[in-house]
């Protein structure tokens, strides 16, 4: 009780002690009044949790809020060096209401889903909402930065993709958990291979195609390959057999072949990674910013508030919110960052490994593959390592969308692990009661 | 569950590699990227950092931040005097000269140990480094004068210490108000005010002669042989003719020198041969980067290969007199005519003599070293007596100081074209205890003697009337 208290006391006295740091008369009162209702949230969840006997994962909610804090406090300090303009000044403060909504949909997902294995009940259904969605998007869609990925509802932009995620993920699961015996085994023989049929294989073949080939007339290069390794990872978790990821490889080579053949974009992004000095004013202009800033922070970085990159890295707030970090906490931050989101990830697939149906460990393996394929994709593209495909860094780039989905996600995570661990209690318990 | 855990090996080893990433960019490449042209690291930290200033060797303001109705501006007092030596640091237009180069030290972020950098975490804005230069602004302003309205630049070194005394190029700009002015400096074509032309190459004529000398001492040749000039020779079927055409008659090394004799040094470099020449060229520093605070181009003997590995006789001949495809830097000729006067050993060339921090403690103190031994005690005595004879009873007249001996060499080097001649000289005084080192070019001007060496001469009064101590 004290321990878990005291921890998100640290969580939150860390996100205090980084907006001190910055102006404090710069943020205005209605930001900080967020920044309290955000410590209040914290601290009556922890709270909750205790009256309510939450016994799934303890580490991961707060590994979470520490992320969700550091992200807030990077994104009140790079707004703080955007330009003067009434676009850029509420900023901030939205990024904090999307973390209260998003801690308090968190919490109700938490203790409001009875059963989660409910959620395969809509099959299908949740494939067809994924296309829906994508489809709308790119109908009505507006175009920024290139992508065709926002909507705009009754004055809320909001970013269709994020939702899209869940939803391919329940698709995905239920699909997974239905046809395991066949994807594994295989029903037709093709060579030396057995391969599933057409009947199996088929729908999922078909969405699959869909979802790129919409993201792909959309631009959203990084969502698309977030997909491609979700669906190919979430297929050899399950089923085990490497040649899916044999396949996958070819596919992933071809098709990659065929863009870049075809469109310009995709030619110009692979020349810029390859070298973005040739260009820097042009072209390379983002990464070698990027760059930049990230090796300015060398180990112990420029210390918060103290960096370049805020103000010369392009859309510093969402995709490249890593670099502002590697710059101004250093080395030391950023494996710290790293760290952070490593555990999450690990500790996703340690609550799948723990959970006795199939649904809800395809389910937790895939939210962990999820989160680990979006943080490494995004900050193998800032560091140059990919090519770089713009997508958020969960819970730290500004966007509602993505906040809200990301801690959507952890909802159904931690009720997963929190309905396991109560139903092995009590089986224990229930086993002693046979004893005595 | 196999399936499960392989993806999640897979993940944390990708981690792995992610975090190996940012070891490169933040550790192996961070100067490299630091140094990047593109990155506007260092201009921007200016906001936050007030600039050091700059001063000479007397503590006289060259360039100085100060608080105007609460904007910070750079000073410059001397006006164009110090440019394009001293450069400037703009947010729109860049870094260049002394204000770039010497960034890190201005904002205060060289050799910053673990302690400071915490420190400066927390104390912002904070004060940079001031930089005391070796220059001294009274030789500056001579030279600066000298040369006005003429294009062409001025080098003064300490042979016994590389102290750089004065480096004056003309024309140059008024570093105030340089945004408003950008345009009109950059339209200037023909007088290119941003180039420092003591870092920029000439061919040297004959004031390569006291370099060649060395190769003549080393191939045995005797210095009293007499040669008779008859005005022009052939050898290897190439015309070397004598400036004017003028026949020296019957005259020894000394007297060649002296009169700056082109077929005596043609036809005794070449039978010094090219291994002598060209080891004599390398031990003054030709091919090499010359260690210094600012980049200087390396000087260099053919137009393919700033040091080969062999010449042919043709190009020798051109070569020892200074023309065929040899060019110097003013720079470097300086240095030059300092190692002479250093008994053959050239220092080290420096501008920076101390840095201070913002309460005035020495960060920083240069210490004079030798670079190169280019010529041992009695060749560095022979070429200087010859020199000397140039100022008494020669080409080298003009730059004579009245009780003060002085060395010298003129030069008059043919730029290609139908182009005047640069004008060249370098000199050393007082010949037997020197204290000044000078090159001199003037672009087209002339004759060495009639253009350069008066602007020499000077340099050289000024400094060597100011008495020893004197700051």
């Amino acid at each position: 009780m004290i321990q878990r208290l005291i921890t998100r006391m640290i969580i939150v006295g860390m996100m205090w002690l980084g907006l001190s740091l910055l102006k404090w008369e710069a943020l205005s009162t209605q930001l900080l009044m967020q920044a309290l209702v955000f410590t209040a949230i914290v601290l009556l969840g922890s709270l909750m949790e205790q009256i309510l006997h939450y016994q799934g994962d303890p580490y991961i909610l707060p590994v979470v809020q520490a992320i969700m804090a550091i992200g807030l406090v990077f994104v009140v300090r790079i707004n703080q060096a955007l330009p003067d303009n009434p676009g850029n000044h509420n900023i901030a403060l939205h990024q904090f209401w999307w973390a209260n909504i998003g801690l308090v949909v968190f919490y109700a997902i938490l203790w409001g889903m009875q059963d989660y294995r409910k959620l395969g009940r809509l099959r299908y259904l949740w494939g067809l909402l994924a296309v829906g969605l994508l489809m709308v998007t790119l109908v009505f869609g507006s175009t920024t930065g290139g992508a065709t990925s926002w909507l705009s509802l009754g004055g809320i932009v909001v970013q269709p993709e994020e939702f899209v995620k869940l939803a391919l993920l329940l698709f995905m699961a239920t699909y997974l958990e239905e046809n395991e015996e066949l994807l594994r085994v295989g029903t037709v023989q093709w060579g030396k291979f057995s391969l599933p049929d057409w009947r199996t294989l088929g729908p999922f073949m078909i969405m699959v195609a869909f979802i790129l080939g919409i993201l792909a007339a959309q631009k959203s290069l990084g969502t698309a390959l977030v997909f491609y390794m979700l669906f190919v990872l979430m297929l050899y978790a399950v089923t085990e057999r490497a040649l899916y990821l044999g396949i996958s490889l070819p596919i992933f080579l071809l098709t990659g072949t065929l863009g870049y053949q075809l469109f310009r974009h995709v030619r110009v992004r692979v020349m810029v990674w390859m070298n973005p000095w040739q260009d820097v004013a042009g072209g390379g202009y983002q990464i070698a910013q990027s760059l930049f800033a990230i090796s300015g922070g060398k180990i112990l970085g420029t210390g918060l508030g103290n960096g370049i990159g805020a103000s010369t890295v392009p859309v510093a707030i969402s995709d490249f919110v890593f670099s502002v970090i590697a710059e101004e906490l250093g080395f030391a931050g950023a494996m710290a960052v790293l760290m952070l989101f490593l555990i999450v990830v690990l500790r996703a697939f340690a609550i799948s490994l723990k959970t006795k149906d199939r649904f809800g460990q395809i389910l937790a393996a895939g939210i962990g593959i999820l989160l680990g394929t979006e943080t490494l994709i995004i900050l193998a593209g800032v560091t140059k390592l990919l090519p770089l495909t713009g997508i958020t860094l969960p819970w730290v780039s500004y966007g509602g969308s993505s906040v809200i989905v990301h801690f959507i996600l952890l909802g159904v995570l931690l009720n997963i692990s929190n309905a396991n661990a109560v139903s092995s209690h009590t089986t224990k318990n229930k086993g002693r009661e046979c004893a005595t | 569950m196999k399936g499960i855990r392989r993806v999640a090996l897979g993940m944390a080893f990708s981690f792995f590699i992610l975090s190996l990433g940012l070891v490169y960019w933040q550790v192996v490449q961070a100067d490299t990227l630091l140094q990047n042209p593109a990155n506007k690291r260092l201009i921007l930290m200016e906001n936050r950092v007030t600039r050091g200033g700059i001063f000479d060797r007397n503590g006289e303001i060259i360039a100085q931040t100060q608080v105007l109705n609460g904007k910070k501006v750079r000073v410059t007092p001397k006006g164009e005097m110090f440019e394009p030596l001293l450069g400037y640091s703009s947010v729109q237009l860049g870094t260049s000269g002394i204000e770039g180069n010497l960034a890190d030290r201005l904002l205060g972020i060289k050799d910053a140990t673990a302690i400071q950098t915490v420190k400066q975490l927390f104390a912002l804005p904070r004060q940079g480094d001031d930089v005391v230069l070796t220059l001294d602004s009274r030789l500056q302003s001579i030279a600066y004068n000298a040369l006005k309205g003429k294009k062409g630049a001025a080098v003064a070194i300490d042979p016994r210490t590389g102290a750089v005394l004065a480096l004056v190029s003309q024309p140059s700009f008024d570093p105030t108000n340089l945004e408003q002015n950008w345009k009109d400096i950059i339209s200037q074509e023909d007088n290119k005010p941003l180039i420092n032309r003591a870092f920029k190459l000439y061919p040297p004529g004959s004031v390569m002669k006291v370099v060649t000398s060395a190769a003549l001492f080393r191939s045995g040749i005797n210095t009293t042989d007499l040669y008779e000039s008859t005005g022009s020779t052939v050898i290897n079927g190439q015309t070397i003719n004598e400036q004017n055409g003028k026949a020296f008659g019957w005259v020894n090394y000394n007297m060649a020198l002296a009169k700056s004799c082109n077929a005596y040094f043609a036809t005794y470099g070449v039978k010094a041969g090219d291994k002598n020449f060209l080891s004599a060229v390398k031990s003054f520093g030709f091919g090499q980067k010359i260690p210094f605070e600012l980049y200087v181009k390396p000087s260099s003997i053919t137009a393919v290969a700033a040091m080969p590995t062999k010449l042919d006789t043709n190009l020798l001949a051109a070569s020892a007199f200074g023309q065929g495809q040899v060019e110097v830097t003013p720079f470097h000729m300086a240095l030059i005519a300092a190692g002479i006067a250093n008994q053959g050993v050239i220092m080290t060339p420096h501008i920076v003599e101390k840095v201070l921090d913002s309460a005035q403690a020495v960060v920083f103190e240069q210490k004079p070293a030798p670079w190169l031994t280019a010529l041992s005690k009695e060749e560095a005595a022979k070429i200087t007596s010859a020199m000397v004879t140039a100022v008494n009873d020669g080409t080298a007249a003009p730059g004579a100081i009245p009780n003060i001996q002085v060395a010298g060499k003129t030069g008059s080097a043919e730029p290609g074209g139908p182009y005047k001649t640069h004008g060249w000289y370098i000199s050393f005084a007082p010949a037997e205890a020197p204290r000044i080192a000078v090159a001199v070019i003037v672009e087209n001007g002339g004759t060495g003697g009639g253009a350069a060496a008066p602007i020499a001469r000077q340099i050289m009064q000024e400094a060597l009337s100011q008495k020893v101590g004197d700051k």
